[in-house]
């Protein structure tokens, strides 16, 4: 055994740690101050006052300044200019002339405009309530279910997080030392897949029950023409992407420098249609308020994992997994389903930066990728954002329709967490679809 | 047990995964345990678990950790003395010679000042090798051949480049292999042999440089003064005295990757190889003012005497 | 929702003298986030179209973190956004809920009292005994003195709260001034749902 002297008793301490942390989360200190006080209190065991409080000390600022960590900002400022420069309503009417003829289809282009919407934003719930306000109307217009309707917009607010510009997945790729630009690479697809699944999912709910999602009638729908003239106000969401992948793929740039264009090039559409100061201030104040709260939540977590390297829980954990006599697939799929239970709890960030220390090593070490990983954990977190209780895409969404009834839209939800399942399961069975582009890279 | 004494448990700070680098350190722990049969335990704590690489000065000084591995360019502030060895050009003639100038310069009063201040002590060194280049395109077989080329290189060595007409990038290792791909960079620098396989450097590139030891740096070992002191008598020996043991592992380590990748570089590329003329032209034009520079902008210490020990030294390797 | 009711009590005036300074520093913050952006974009530009990258770029990006990571740390605070799993104390009410507020508070006060003053000689150290930057060895100190400034703002938000928090226990019935109320995931949603830009369709 690698734990040999002297190590019983920081491992002993580690899981101590581990314990009051989750107390005191459980008990709804803020995660920050818990994640940092149980790190203090656990050094303060393993290495004294003096040594522990200096570590401790070190850890903000050097955890923060990280230039990788240097693409949140931009990130999260992309997102909340591009609700300023009405870019929601724009997506969807061009997805709606595109694809309104499909069954389902008004339900289908809500997809699509989500998937598009996610280009420039990393929010998922923000993405829903857009949505919620763009989207469901049209729809209920057209004498769509209102859960269907729900759903679908609760859903598709999701893709937010997977397609790039994401900074969950920036974070991950930060805790556990992965390329940030392989990541972002690696969530287009599966964002796509997640997509598709979607549209296949309504396509099968509107054939099943027409009554639920009725046609667009022949005479109503666009032509050519019109279809081509809706793609023009999409310039800038297709700039955005194109820059992030093409500087991520081709090395033009670094995914801080490419999300600096990208929010450049929003912020300039956002003043070119008229918007004004106050909005811009407020975008602003918005994005360094969560900066602060993502970049507290980093460090916070940090001053813990500090506390677990000097306790060697972590190789502790992994030893212990891998020598966990079952195949690896059924210990990856129980590490999932014990996501998807913390998942109902907490914030996905919050869940992401508290569990990957100890977890990821160990599903490294039973011989996964950790790109792979990242993109699962992820998708998991999202579903979280749909299911009962704490399903905070559905919280959204109700709460912007008060005709909608928020036992309708968990409802309207259960086909699309159907969606996400079958997701889920065709990334396990083929995790080319996730490392294909990354790899792609060298 | 062939020492005897207390037990003791010593944790190393480290930044990324077990490698050449620190399979010295590895072999220290093993003997280390065996001599005292496991009462003096060392484990090196890989992946900045026990704290950042550019603040483990900072953790020693806190007494947060026994040892660590420092470079001295993540913090050029911290160490200035130590940014000789980071120096372009420096006439440097081959491994043994390397080791045997770091040796003499690990007991040196600046490098040992430096290190002082943040209540550590030089341990060793970790024999980074020199850095080769490595490129694409036509060869540049004469000094006038490197004006225009776009060059990864940082610190020293890229203010040299810049000298030689070059322009110099600076990337992280990790951007390089992208970038030359895509032809923002034709050169790059790495530790030769290793970090140009380890970043596939070489599947790239048209030419290597063999015998150009532009600079190099210094990726090394320190311990912590305060624990160093408090160790019985007989487990400072036992420390001490297997300096070289670390310096063995580290260099059959490197070699034994050598043996492979030059055999390998010589297949598939072509090597460039400067007559002592042409190393002592870079030596002229791009060595040299550097060095007078970096003394100039070091008024704190006697960067001088730094240097001339460096040479000094470089000089009894070469003619013993 | 009692801002209309003037506020004399030592625990509002606290509040409303401690918040213009925190909209500042977070308004300091986000025009680092603007500048980076800028940076960003000078650096394409410099790089791809004139060839002379800036020297130092990575070093200043680094730098300047610190200015978004803390400078905003009390305002966030105030307003409730440092994340907390609300699922047990959303249940409580009354003097059971600003009892955990008190503990809540407490316990930030403690880690970040600690954080202030081995942060600050962090900052001592880098400025003492020197620290510059990898390429363009630029001093570290000036970014490292930014945490305990930020965090010495943001202790004195944590107190106002506690202060708030305490009177409130003492009398639940009190109008509540220098906390947080508490959002329920409910409300929280309706706050997305109404995010500015949003309202156009
Ligand atoms: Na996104
Ligand atoms: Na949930």
């Amino acid at each position: 055994m690698l734990i040999g002297l002297g190590f019983q008793h920081p491992l002993a301490v580690g899981l101590i740690g581990v314990a009051l942390l989750i107390f005191l989360v459980a008990l709804g200190v803020r995660v920050v101050f818990a994640a940092a006080l149980v790190g203090l209190l656990g050094l303060v065991e393993l290495i004294g006052w003096g040594p522990a409080a200096g570590v401790i000390g070190i850890v903000p600022h050097a955890k923060s300044s990280t230039y990788a960590l240097s693409v949140l900002p931009m990130f999260i400022f992309i997102g909340f200019v591009a609700f300023h420069a009405g870019m929601t309503s724009q997506l969807f009417s061009a997805a709606r002339k595109w694809l309104g003829w499909l069954p389902g289809g008004l339900a289908v282009a809500t997809v699509f405009a989500t998937a598009g919407f996610a280009a420039v934003s990393g929010a998922s719930t923000a993405t829903s309530a857009v949505f919620a306000r763009t989207a469901i109307p049209e729809m209920l217009e057209h004498g769509y279910s209102k859960r269907l309707a729900a759903g679908v917009v609760a859903a598709g607010g999701t893709l937010a997080t997977l397609i790039p510009p994401s900074a969950i997945l920036v974070i991950y790729a930060i805790i556990v030392e992965e390329s940030v630009g392989r990541l972002l690479l690696a969530g287009f697809l599966p964002g796509l897949v997640s997509a598709l699944v979607y549209a296949g999912i309504i396509i099968i709910w509107a054939m099943l029950k027409p009554e639920q999602a009725p046609s667009v009638p022949v005479e109503e729908r666009p032509g050519w023409g019109e279809r081509i003239a809706a793609l023009p106000p999409l310039l800038p969401i297709m700039a955005v992407v194109f820059i992030i992948v093409s500087a991520i793929y081709q090395g033009w740039a670094t995914p801080t420098e490419a999300g600096s264009l990208g929010a450049g090039i929003i912020f300039a559409v956002a003043l070119l249609r008229g918007t004004g100061i106050k909005p811009i201030v407020d975008s602003l104040m918005e994005t360094a308020k969560l900066t602060v709260m993502i970049f507290s939540l980093i460090w916070g977590v940090t001053i813990f994992v500090r506390f677990l390297g000097f306790s060697g829980l972590a190789e502790a954990f992994t030893q212990l997994v891998v020598s966990i006599d079952a195949p690896p697939m059924v210990i990856i799929v129980c590490i999932l389903l014990a996501y998807a239970v913390l998942g109902m709890f907490m914030d996905a960030i919050g869940m992401l930066l508290l569990t990957l220390p100890v977890v990821y090593p160990a599903v490294i070490a039973l011989g996964f990728d950790s790109i792979w990983f990242g993109i699962i954990v992820v998708k998991m977190a999202e579903i979280c954002l749909v299911t009962p209780p704490i399903g905070l895409n559905c919280f959204v969404v109700a709460a912007v329709r008060p005709d909608i009834s928020l036992p309708d839209v968990f409802r309207g939800v259960t086909w699309f967490f159907v969606a996400d399942v079958i997701t889920i399961i065709v990334l396990l069975i083929f995790p080319e679809i996730v490392t294909w582009l990354p790899d792609m890279m060298n | 047990a062939n020492v005897d004494g207390p037990s003791v448990f010593w944790k190393i700070s480290m930044y990324g995964n077990p490698r050449a680098l620190t399979s010295g350190m590895e072999a220290l722990a093993e003997k280390v345990a065996e001599e005292t049969d496991g009462k003096f335990q060392i484990r090196i704590f890989y992946a900045e678990q026990l704290g950042p690489a550019r603040e483990n000065l900072d953790g020693l000084k806190l007494n947060a950790f026994e040892g660590a591995g420092i470079c001295n360019f993540y913090h050029p502030g911290k160490n200035p003395a130590w940014m000789v060895f980071s120096l372009p050009f420096l006439p440097v003639a081959n491994p043994q010679a390397d080791r045997y100038i770091r040796e003499r310069m690990f007991e040196h009063p600046a490098i040992v000042a430096d290190m002082e201040k943040w209540n550590a002590i030089p341990y060793v060194s970790g024999l980074l090798p020199q850095f080769e280049m490595m490129g694409k395109g036509e060869p540049p077989r004469s000094l006038e051949d490197w004006k225009g080329l776009q060059v990864r290189a940082g610190g020293g060595l890229g203010d040299a480049m810049e000298l030689l007409g070059a322009t110099k990038q600076t990337l992280s290792a990790g951007e390089t292999l992208t970038a030359f791909q895509n032809g923002t960079v034709d050169v790059a620098a790495f530790p030769y042999t290793y970090a140009h396989v380890a970043f596939k450097i070489n599947e790239e590139a048209d030419w290597y440089t063999s015998n150009m030891s532009p600079g190099s740096a210094e990726c090394g070992w320190v311990l912590n003064k305060t624990a160093f002191e408090a160790l019985p008598d007989q487990y400072k020996v036992l420390i001490w005295d297997n300096r070289s043991l670390v310096l063995d592992k580290q260099q059959e380590a490197y070699a034994a990757q050598d043996e492979k990748n030059i055999a390998m570089f010589q297949q598939t590329l072509t090597e460039v190889r400067y007559d002592e003329a042409a190393l002592e032209a870079f030596r002229e034009i791009a060595g040299k003012p550097v060095w007078d520079k970096w003394v100039a902008d070091n008024p704190g210490f006697d960067a001088q005497g730094v240097l001339d020990a460096f040479l000094g030294y470089a000089e009894e390797a070469t003619n013993p | 929702m009692t801002q209309d009711m003037p506020a004399r009590g030592i625990v509002a005036r606290a509040d409303r003298l401690l918040s213009p300074v925190e909209d500042a520093t977070n308004m300091i913050a986000a025009l680092f986030v603007f500048a980076l952006m800028c940076l960003g974009i000078a650096q394409i530009v410099l790089r791809t179209i004139f060839d002379t990258p800036l020297t130092g770029y990575v070093d200043l990006v680094e730098l300047s973190m610190a200015g978004m990571a803390f400078l905003g740390a009390a305002y966030t605070q105030r307003m409730g956004a440092h994340i907390r799993m609300e699922l047990l104390l959303g249940t409580l009410r009354g003097r059971a809920l600003w009892g955990a507020e008190i503990i809540g508070a407490l316990l930030g006060m403690a880690i970040i009292a600690v954080l202030i003053w081995y942060s600050g000689e962090h900052f001592w150290r880098s400025y003492q005994l020197g620290d510059t930057t990898m390429d363009a060895e630029f001093p570290v100190w000036p970014s490292k003195l930014l945490v305990p400034v930020a965090f010495a703002l943001w202790f004195l938000r944590l107190s106002i709260q506690l202060a708030g928090s305490i009177r409130l226990f003492v009398d639940p019935t009190r109008a509540p001034e220098g906390v947080c109320v508490m959002k329920h995931a409910a409300d929280v949603a309706r706050e997305e749902a109404v995010l500015p830009g949003t309202e156009e369709t």
